[in-house]
């Protein structure tokens, strides 16, 4: 598993880290994964990479992180449905988008 | 629907200035096959495979044989070709039927037409009206618009605003071809072209202001008669299911007569200047043409540079 911990926030935001599995990273097309699984949950959800921080729903943002395969992506979720979001992500990525 | 001798001379009265020489009132005739045939060898007797479904072209040298008969020869031989039912004669050249001939066709209520073009013009430019003419077609419900030589048919559900963004983008300086009803029509194995419904043309409905019509308001440069169709642009009220692809990695086409016509969904969201999301589509479009891919160079110079860090796992 890629999921190394889950912290809750003061404002309910839990945060996860995960690491890039796919060859290819966090390009186009699953940047737009990314942003169409998000797009099914309420919360707002932020990614950072190496103090780059960029929206969870944000295509462009996603591509300026340049998540290659083995980076750590810290990602937080807020909102009433956090958990659910982060859990569909850790999915997303542990099938590594599909792809490889 | 078949088209008949007068469709070919109502389409052709301009462009290849026809005639009824006779045989007015003959005019429906259908056309079963749309070629032009020489009877050059019908003329000398020679029956066998006589092409009696098409259009009989008499240039000067069928017409100067013809002359060359005697009336009785003349009679046997033509009477041969109208018993066959051909559809029409042409004769180029502005030479008039002879009398045996013209008799003939009013008995075989058959028409003669004829046009002052040379043969071999004639021949180049009835073959185009009636590529044309045979063009398979339809009609679409959709909005068509020209922006900058890219032909972009705009498509969605009553009242999502087509007839606005084509408004907005006539007003920037592009142009209209059809509001809401289009004709396409498959020109050659790679081509559509769009056009208005007769009746129609030029003409717009706005909700709320009713009909206007367009060159008066805009000028005559916010119209044109026809465009390829090259895009077609879908607005939709906002659903997960145009969220499908939004890296523009995955282009959609539609078919349309049998062409793959590049497809793009629009959701229409409240405060969206679409005739601007549309402009920019159709560039986007002419820049995918030349052979730029904006979306896959952009992934690709990812992709380098994510290989180049990627770690071991």
């Amino acid at each position: 598993m890629t999921d190394t911990q889950s912290n809750t926030g003061d404002n309910g935001s839990i945060t996860r880290e995960f690491t890039v599995l796919n060859k290819f990273g966090i390009h186009a097309r699953p940047a737009a994964l990314f942003v169409k699984t998000l797009s099914r949950f309420q919360s707002d959800v932020t990614v950072e990479r190496d103090a780059m921080v960029a929206s969870g729903k944000s295509i462009m943002g996603l591509l300026t992180l340049e998540g290659y395969q083995g980076s750590v992506l810290k990602i937080t979720a807020t909102g009433p449905d956090a958990a659910d979001a982060l859990d569909a992500i850790g999915e997303l990525i542990a099938r590594k988008f599909y792809e490889d | 629907m078949p088209i008949t001798v007068k469709d070919f001379y109502e389409a052709g009265r301009e462009t290849l200035g026809l005639e009824v020489e006779s045989g007015e009132d003959s005019l429906d005739q259908a056309i079963v096959e749309w070629a032009l045939n020489r009877p050059g060898l019908a003329l000398a007797g020679f029956y066998h495979h006589f092409a009696h479904r098409r259009v009989q072209l008499f240039g000067l040298a069928e017409y100067s044989y013809l002359k060359s008969l005697s009336p009785s020869v003349q009679t046997e031989r033509l009477e041969q070709m109208f018993k066959r039912r051909i559809p029409a004669i042409v004769i180029t050249r502005n030479r008039r039927a002879t009398p045996e001939m013209r008799a003939l066709a009013m008995h075989y209520r058959i028409p003669v037409l004829r046009t002052q073009m040379i043969t071999g013009k004639f021949i180049n430019e009835a073959t185009m009206l009636i590529t044309h003419l045979t063009a398979p077609s339809m009609r679409v419900h959709g909005t068509m618009a020209e922006i900058m030589g890219i032909g972009v048919l705009i498509e969605g559900e009553p009242g999502i605003g087509k007839s606005e963004t084509a408004l907005t983008l006539i007003e920037r300086g592009h142009s209209l071809i059809a509001d809401d009803i289009t004709i396409l029509r498959r020109t050659s194995e790679k081509v559509i072209i769009a056009s208005a419904a007769e009746v129609t043309r030029y003409h717009m409905e706005i909700r709320g202001i009713g009909i206007i019509h367009v060159p008066s308001l805009f000028g005559v440069a916010a119209m044109r008669r026809e465009a390829a169709l090259d895009l077609i642009v879908r607005l939709q009220r906002p659903t997960s299911e145009i969220e499908r692809d939004r890296s523009g990695l995955t282009p959609q086409t539609r078919e349309v007569l049998g062409i793959p016509i590049p497809l793009i969904t629009l959701p229409v969201a409240a405060g969206r200047d679409l005739a601007h999301v549309v402009e920019v589509a159709a560039m986007n479009q002419k820049l995918k043409d030349l052979g730029h891919d904006a979306a896959k160079e952009l992934d690709e110079k990812l992709m380098r540079l994510l290989l180049e860090r990627k770690q071991k796992l």
